[in-house]
């Protein structure tokens, strides 16, 4: 056996609430290309960072062609001859191809030598086999052509092991060929390379090896010939012991949401479904299924260009989001930062930012005690633990900033309420009430969608399933019809089978 | 804006501590050094004289405390001032009733708060970049307007109202000041648009995903900001009993001094009227101080430069060193904070 | 082989080749208009007032590629003109190439201070200078000595400084004022194109996440455009010291503007990442052009200048292309409000039986 390129031995990483890796000990020989596949959340991008020096592990060695390191930041990782490659290139638009291919060299001189440059940049584009203008700016390029882009770079870098991360999720199918052509040329010439990607038939066809992460343990790492896609799917899904609240039936309403024929395009094409007052509607997928594209769409922040949305009813068009709310529609964001919640506020400021207008007295004032009140219904209702609603949200817990946002929603008293990883990087204890508030807002009639990453989570709460692999719609299971596999399976484009042996 | 629930006197101590605190102390320290040098200094009539001094910066500068709390800025105020003065004046000068003309001047400054506006809040380009754009622009339209002569001609009652005291020993304009400066620190601290101010310079992706109409809390703030500025462009032509193509050349550089010493956040989010009012006393007096001291107008505006630097930079240097010792001495996690009740 | 023509053209040729389109066109515009516009004397004038202009408009150049505003450089102009002016009023035996490397020195350092406080105080950039160009026109109002600065005390080489020719043909004349220009332009666009320094200040402002990401010496790397836009200024300072002669405190007052209408107009974006000192060049000579010919043209009053200076910045950020591409975006956003769902489409062909 040649001496591997990367090894992480037990290393193991934690955050907060969760164990992002646990004890996971993964080998990279030249000249292999491993896989390495999970759901969302299974660990697979903090691999990435410890692998390139954003992170540092809490336990557990790294060792880089037989010697030991620590990569304390990306310039080592680079130095050690690492290169990471992401689903959003990060090029320099207005420089030329060749240019951003070569543009972190430090050896090639006091002067720039731009007939030799674009000579190099056609050579290295050359053995990778692709056809790309190496004078025109990067801004014009497709995705897949900024991809490449990354990709001579890191080879220009002399790159021994190269990390992809979810390269094919907004290629087509041509441009995948393409890469993965590439990615084989590379392997030839001894690179060794970690590619995470979901699309199990195209893993399967260039992998050598396969390894499957899941809630940040590795379960199975074997090679091509042993592998079956029933076995990765099972590995990657699992059976869990935890016992999830499941929600209760409830009488199913009238229809409150019919959606046909919703696209946008580049995006998600062709979503049709309906809601219904009372029940979940799960959206399950992995990641660049475009699920958030869908919700974004319907509460006005991405409009769609086509299709048809009739909502109790009535046929709309959403074009914004106080449009969507007047209309009775919410969206609960998945990343709590960045969209969801203003840091520096209280918790009742943000409670009523959605609804301000109907906190203001004459002259546009706020009624502060109004305001007051109504947090303060919010903070019992939904146990939210802090000192008071006047705190500001940044100082609250993961779990309590989420009821926070949670309680924002429900005060506009909406009729749909479209949730995006409501429980994500969560305590168990808060998952458990949220849950409990999903299934008791059903019961009182809202209109459910459920996006999520938790399989378990999908098939306990939602009474049906819809679900999406980069934006297209690939089955509506109901609560009964549908397993994790079989769920899994269609997320990723198969059609489960199960193995004649399982009799459980 | 956030409530603490510690009690009073705490309360009154932890201000002490902050921004604002201090600025009220360097505030304390200059009047002390100034009545130093002169006796009458803090009576009532030689403070609102020198208040009058700078009256017009400081009501455009609470105007612009609105735009940089919300996170854009606005470098065309001084121009436009110079612009209403000018279409005020010119339109006078041909024999347009002096009604007319101040409508127009003031018509002026919102149609171009307006146009500022519109590349910002609808178009979405930086406001840097429109509003220096404007500082040229708007200024070259004065000198079409005026050339290089003094329009000294301008209507008696506006002469008047800008030079003479209107309520006891109170001009028009400083009346007008302490009532924007009331009104703003409601509409600020305690109005619904006030804080939609503050949440879309927080983060702006959080106030549109909230379903905030950020387009037009904008447009409002900067049509709002060309009428002040016409406004205070009038007022200050008035004062002076005269206008030229320089009028309020250079404004902008005391304007954002007062809003940002004030402990406003070039970086948007944050700050108060309180701040600023504070900030626009310290900056009077201190061009006081050195108008006392005979230092010559260029002199005076190279330290007043030189605390905008400052009120910019000593706050990175503050944070940046608190940033090291947190990670240098652990940091108190959030989590015990909240979890300990 | 207009593939092969769009791949040698940039968008950016096309925009200076614009340029010299009307640059020519006004030549020949003002040439029908002013008497005697063609003459040696009128060449001199422009060519020589463009020259400090498109010094100090190449080291703005940089500034902006980075995706900063340097608006103190009116001030330091200002400065090292009425410094070195001042210096040689009193002691005339200074040799010339001391007095250059005196204001070139001087140039640097309030670069540097400014550079300091963007780069490592993290202050933004039209803040910094905003308060030093207050603090430079300070500094110089300040200086002791007195308060202006003296043609006829100035030492022999320094009033003559204007008149010498590097080229002189018939009637036509080049000043070495204008020669001095000439290569600091041709210096810049050579380390703009050839230099790692200058292509990475294309990188940092086309996308100044992913610089660095690369593991840019982001700092430095703003904090020497800002060093090198002071020299240039400390340069444009000695120039016009030579030009000028008889200083006074509001020496270069306004520069900065037209320093950055020059930038502008030639082409650099507002938003970093695109121009050339070649542009800059052209933009100087547009302005310069338009600025000189006015004030001899009396149709148009020369009141106009600051106007039209205005204007020119408006059509030039608005033909930026990030601006024409948001736009653009905008329109189509709103076109596609008016496009009807494809359902309701094929209920009306139902409906009226197509």
């Amino acid at each position: 056996m040649p001496t591997p390129v990367l090894e992480l031995r037990h290393v193991s990483k934690r955050f907060d609430m969760t164990q992002a890796l646990d004890d996971v000990s993964l080998t990279l020989y030249p000249g292999e290309i491993h896989a390495l596949v999970g759901e969302n959340g299974a660990g697979k991008s903090t691999l990435i960072k410890v692998a390139t020096g954003v992170y540092q592990p809490d336990h557990g060695e790294i060792w880089v062609n037989g010697r030991r390191v620590h990569i304390r930041n990306s310039q080592e990782a680079q130095a050690l001859g690492i290169a990471a490659i992401y689903q959003e290139p990060m090029v320099f638009p207005d420089l030329s191809v060749a240019e951003n291919i070569f543009i972190s060299h430090r050896d090639r001189g006091p002067f720039v030598n731009w007939r030799k440059m674009y000579e190099d940049a056609e050579a290295i584009l050359a053995k990778l086999g692709v056809n790309l203008d190496v004078r025109l700016p990067a801004r014009g390029l497709s995705l897949a052509a900024q991809q490449t882009v990354e990709i001579a770079k890191a080879i220009s870098l002399n790159v021994c092991t190269l990390i992809m991360d979810e390269p094919t999720s907004s290629l087509s199918a041509h441009e995948v060929t393409q890469l993965f052509r590439l990615v084989s040329t590379l392997r030839d010439q001894g690179v060794a390379i970690l590619f995470i990607g979901h699309r199990l038939e195209e893993v399967l066809s260039i992998a050598d090896r396969v390894s499957v992460l899941r809630d940040g343990k590795l379960i199975s790492s074997r090679p091509r010939g042993e592998v079956t896609i029933e076995q990765v799917i099972r590995d990657m899904v699992g059976r869990r012991i935890e016992d999830f609240f499941a929600k209760s039936a409830v009488q199913r309403g009238e229809l409150l949401l019919s959606v046909r024929g919703l696209s946008k395009e580049n995006v998600f094409s062709d979503i049709s479904f309906d809601v219904y007052r009372g029940e979940v509607l799960g959206f399950a997928g992995l990641v660049g299924s475009r699920r958030t594209d869908v919700g974004l769409a319907l509460f006005g922040v991405e409009p769609a260009d086509a299709g048809q949305i009739i909502f109790e009813g009535k046929e709309i068009r959403i074009r914004s989001p106080q449009q969507a709310l007047q209309m009775g529609i919410a969206y609960i964001t998945e990343d709590r930062l960045r969209y969801g919640l203003s840091m520096p506020l209280s918790i009742a400021a943000n409670i009523t930012l959605p609804t301000l207008a109907n906190y203001l007295g004459a002259l546009g004032l706020i009624r502060s005690a109004a305001e007051y009140a109504d947090a303060e219904e919010f903070r019992q209702r939904l146990s939210i633990r802090a000192p008071s609603v006047q705190v500001e949200v940044a100082k609250l817990s993961g779990g309590n900033q989420q009821k926070v946002v949670l309680s924002k929603w429900l005060n506009t008293k909406p009729k749909l309420l479209i949730l995006d990883e409501p429980t994500r990087g969560i305590d168990v204890r808060t998952k458990a009430e949220v849950h409990h508030m999903i299934s008791e807002l059903a019961a009182q009639g809202l209109g459910i969608i459920l996006i999520s990453s938790d399989l378990p989570e999908i098939m306990a709460m939602s009474d049906r399933i819809l679900v999406m692999r980069e934006g297209r719609q690939m089955g509506l299971f109901t609560r009964e019809e549908a397993t994790q596999e079989k769920v899994m399976a269609a997320a990723m484009g198969q059609e489960y089978k199960v193995p004649e042996t399982q009799l459980c | 804006m956030v409530h603490s629930t510690t009690s009073l006197p705490q309360r009154f101590l932890g201000w002490l501590k902050s921004w604002e605190g201090l600025l009220l102390g360097l505030l304390i320290v200059i009047l002390i050094i100034n009545s130093a040098l002169v006796p009458a200094y803090l009576t009532i009539s030689n403070q609102v004289n020198l208040f009058i001094l700078f009256i017009e910066k400081s009501i455009v500068a609470l105007m612009i405390a609105f735009i940089i709390i919300n996170g854009e800025i606005d470098l065309s105020m001084a121009s436009l001032m110079g612009l209403s003065a000018g279409t005020m004046a010119r339109l006078f000068e041909l024999g347009v009733p002096s009604g007319l003309a101040v409508l127009a001047a003031l018509c002026v400054g919102l149609i171009c708060g307006a146009f500022n506006g519109f590349w910002v809040a609808v178009v979405g380009l930086p406001s840097l970049v429109v509003t220096l754009a404007g500082l040229i622009a708007y200024r070259g339209l004065v000198w079409v307007l005026v050339e290089d002569r003094s329009i000294s001609v301008l209507p008696a009652w506006l002469n008047d109202l800008g030079q003479k005291p209107l309520i006891g020993p109170f001009p028009f304009a400083l009346i007008l000041f302490f009532t924007f400066a009331i009104i703003g620190y409601i509409i600020l601290q305690y109005s619904g648009f006030g804080r939609l101010v503050y949440v879309i310079g927080i983060n702006r992706d959080v106030a549109r995903y909230s379903g905030v109409n950020v387009r037009r809390v904008k447009m409002i703030l900067f049509t709002a900001s060309g009428f002040v500025a016409s406004i205070a462009g009038l007022l200050y032509a008035a004062r002076l009993g005269a206008m030229r193509s320089s009028t309020a050349e250079g404004f902008e550089l005391d304007i954002i001094t007062m809003v940002l010493l004030g402990g406003v956040s070039i970086f948007g989010g944050s700050g108060t009227l309180r701040g600023v009012f504070l900030s626009i006393l310290i900056i009077l007096n201190v061009r006081n101080g050195m108008g006392l001291a005979y230092m010559s107008a260029n002199l005076q505006a190279g330290v007043i430069g030189l605390l905008l630097i400052l009120s910019v930079l000593v706050p990175n240097l503050v944070s940046g060193l608190r940033a090291r010792m947190a990670r240098r001495y652990g940091m108190v996690r959030p989590l015990e904070v909240a979890e300990s009740r | 082989m207009l593939t092969s023509l769009r791949r040698s053209i940039r968008p950016e040729q096309i925009r200076e080749l614009i340029l010299v389109l009307l640059i020519v066109a006004l030549v020949l515009f003002f040439g029908t208009q002013i008497e005697g516009y063609y003459s040696s004397r009128t060449f001199i004038r422009i060519s020589t007032s463009i020259a400090i202009l498109a010094v100090v408009a190449v080291g703005e150049t940089l500034v902006f590629l980075t995706r900063n505003y340097d608006i103190s450089v009116g001030s330091i102009v200002g400065l090292t003109a009425f410094f070195v002016g001042t210096q040689l009023n009193h002691y005339q035996g200074i040799p010339p190439i001391a007095a250059l490397l005196m204001a070139v020195g001087l140039g640097a350092i309030m670069g540097a201070f400014n550079g300091v406080l963007v780069a490592y105080g993290r202050v933004p950039a039209i803040i910094v200078t905003l308060g030093t160009m207050a603090m430079y026109r300070a500094m110089l109002v300040e200086y002791p000595g007195i308060k202006i600065v003296q043609m006829h005390l100035l030492p022999g080489w320094a009033q003559e400084f204007s008149r010498v020719n590097i080229i002189q043909v018939g009637d036509f004349e080049l000043r070495l004022i204008v020669g001095i220009a000439l290569a600091v332009v041709i210096i810049f666009q050579l380390v703009l194109t050839y230099l790692p320094y200058g292509r990475r200040l294309y990188a940092i402002g086309s996308n100044p996440e992913a610089a660095r990401i690369a593991g840019f010496p982001y700092q430095r790397i703003v904090f020497i455009a800002f060093v090198l836009s002071g020299t240039l200024a400390g340069l444009a300072g000695f120039m016009f010291m030579g030009r000028f002669g008889n200083l006074t405190v509001g020496a270069a007052l306004g520069m900065e503007m037209q320093a950055i209408a020059a930038v502008v107009v030639g082409g650099t974006s507002t938003m970093g990442g695109v121009g050339s000192a070649f542009g800059t060049f052209l933009g100087a000579a547009l302005i310069g052009l338009l600025d000189q010919s006015l004030l001899r043209w009396p149709i148009i009053s020369e009141f106009w200048r600051d106007a039209i200076l205005g204007l020119l910045i408006l059509l030039a950020v608005a033909s930026d292309r990030a601006i024409v591409d948001r736009l653009r975006t905008l329109w189509a956003r709103s076109e596609l409000q008016l496009r009807p769902s494809m359902a309701t489409v094929r209920q009306e062909e139902s409906v009226h039986g197509s």
